[in-house]
């Protein structure tokens, strides 16, 4: 058992330590880094709207869950942007053909890469959000726990991210793959968006009116079935707020995210297993 | 120690390799010979599984080579050999070792005897991307003989070289005839293939033409190169 995941922790610290002296990683840290220190002095003083002084700790908690999402979709994007070249870059300094000349297996190989860039941008998610939760805590003596709760659980969009853009960089040019993937995401983004404005009050009541009851279903349907990266995310900001827990609606985003995982996964080492290694 | 069982590779209409068979036994240093787009790289990607034989087999130590456990004791330095431009040369080859479960103690070692075999004292320590071309086959070279490999599969690894980098590696395979490796030589400098090899195989549109001792192949009056050309052009 040790013996097959050996090489899989060794390609995954390789990727790690390769991943960050890609310089798209540097200016992603640089630009995440500039971001925080324009926010922190959101975090600081007191809130008044017409000379009234604001309840102070319920600004804050908005206040970070717009951060967290800030935060949560810009690695989302760095991680794909990471992983977008990842299977190319390889072949061209030779480490593809390094590895698989050993007695690595092509899965191994994958997995490493996988889990490599999955650890990298988790961490990288997770530093920026508890620089958030850190200064929270100093400046305005909130402390919210579930603020690094809820970044973990976004790693799992992170880790769809990059199972998908490996997937595709296979079949497509690697700029198209990480266009596409974008795509997803927002799309993803726009349509709950409008999701949760058509089952506001006013849409309600204006659907009503209009007698506009035509057949929505398999629009619900492809909603459904459509990888819910805002979803997941809004799961895991839910913990912040007070929205509290909503059973199987709250926690859907995640298990479509982990099947789709699951499934591009599968496609993954599928089609990696019958390429040509140059 | 290597069967190839009639492979044939077809990339579409286009076949590469057209039901080659041939074995090489524990301790030859063989060469493959062909002008280029004869078939000869995709025969390694073949044995080393970076490539699918449409049809045929082949194995190395009776082990298929789908099946990683072929390629445990095997070093490859593959054409136009790269590094990854931010690793030094010791990392490299340090990289190369623990991918073969080398323990660090023994890996330091191995590297350290690797280094001076190569002739790269003294540079192992700076970036690869000072190396010239012929440094990096070197270090391609030293990284294939880590593990202390019982086959090396060369392909072209004196491509790119100048006449003293050519030379250079030819006699570094030369010191190692003694060590019992098995070499699988791939290669169209033919001077260089008559000097070290001791048995060869001609191929030409992916079809063997000839297999056997240089010395049977080569008659007298004779070079390598006159009978590869004879052969090639029919």
């Amino acid at each position: 058992m040790t013996k097959m995941f050996s090489p899989i922790i060794k390609i995954a610290k390789y990727t790690l330590s390769d991943e960050v002296r890609q310089k798209s990683f540097i200016v992603m840290f640089v630009i995440c880094a500039l971001f925080i220190f324009l926010i922190r002095s959101c975090y600081q003083g007191n809130y008044i709207v017409n000379g009234q002084a604001l309840n102070a700790e319920a600004v804050i908690r908005g206040m970070s869950k717009v951060t967290f999402h800030f935060i949560a979709a810009g690695v989302m994007f760095l991680a794909a942007l990471l992983s977008m070249r990842v299977f190319r870059r390889d072949r061209d300094d030779g480490t593809q053909s390094c590895i698989l000349s050993k007695p690595i297996t092509r899965w191994q190989y994958v997995a490493g890469k996988i889990i490599g860039l999955w650890i990298l941008s988790t961490i990288f998610m997770f530093i920026l959000h508890s620089v958030v939760f850190i200064i929270t805590s100093i400046n305005m003596q909130v402390v919210m726990p579930e603020y690094l709760i809820a970044s973990l659980l976004c790693s799992f969009n992170l880790l769809f991210v990059i199972v998908i853009v490996l997937l595709l960089s296979l079949l497509m040019p690697d700029i198209v793959a990480f266009l596409c993937v974008m795509g997803i995401g927002i799309i993803g983004f726009v349509a709950d968006g409008i999701f949760a404005i058509s089952h506001s009050q006013m849409a309600q009541v204006m659907i009503q009116q209009n007698g506009s009851q035509s057949d929505m279903t398999m629009w619900k349907a492809v909603y459904y079935l459509w990888p819910k990266l805002a979803g997941t995310q809004q799961f895991a900001s839910s913990l912040i707020g007070s929205e509290g827990f909503q059973g199987f609606v709250s926690i859907y985003p995640l298990i479509n995210v982990l099947i789709y995982v699951l499934i591009l996964g599968t496609l993954l080492f599928r089609r990696f297993r019958n390429e040509d290694i140059i | 120690m290597i069967e190839l069982n009639s492979p044939t590779k077809r990339y579409g209409s286009l076949v590469a390799v057209d039901n080659v068979s041939f074995s090489i036994k524990a301790g030859e240093y063989f060469a493959l010979l062909g002008p280029n787009g004869a078939g000869k790289t995709t025969i390694v990607k073949m044995l080393l599984d970076f490539t699918k034989p449409t049809t045929g087999s082949l194995s190395i130590n009776g082990l298929p080579s789908t099946d990683a456990a072929s390629r445990t004791s095997i070093g490859y330095l593959s054409e136009n050999h790269h590094i990854p431009s931010y690793l030094s040369g010791w990392q490299y080859l340090q990289r190369c070792a623990e991918l073969l479960d080398i323990s660090r103690s023994d890996a330091i070692d191995q590297c350290r005897r690797i280094v001076e075999l190569i002739g790269m004292q003294g540079r192992e320590d700076t970036k690869v991307n000072t190396y010239s071309k012929g440094m990096i086959q070197r270090f391609g070279l030293g990284a294939a003989l880590i593990g202390n490999p019982k086959l090396l599969i060369l392909d072209e690894p004196t491509a790119g070289l100048d006449p003293i980098g050519i030379r250079e590696i030819r006699q570094l395979l030369e010191s190692l005839k003694d060590q019992g490796l098995t070499i699988f030589l791939n290669s169209h400098l033919l001077s260089e293939v008559e000097k070290i090899c001791d048995n060869a195989a001609i191929i030409n549109r992916g079809k063997l033409l000839v297999k056997d001792k240089i010395s049977a192949i080569v008659k007298d009056g004779d070079t390598l190169e006159d009978v590869f050309v004879r052969l090639v052009k029919g």
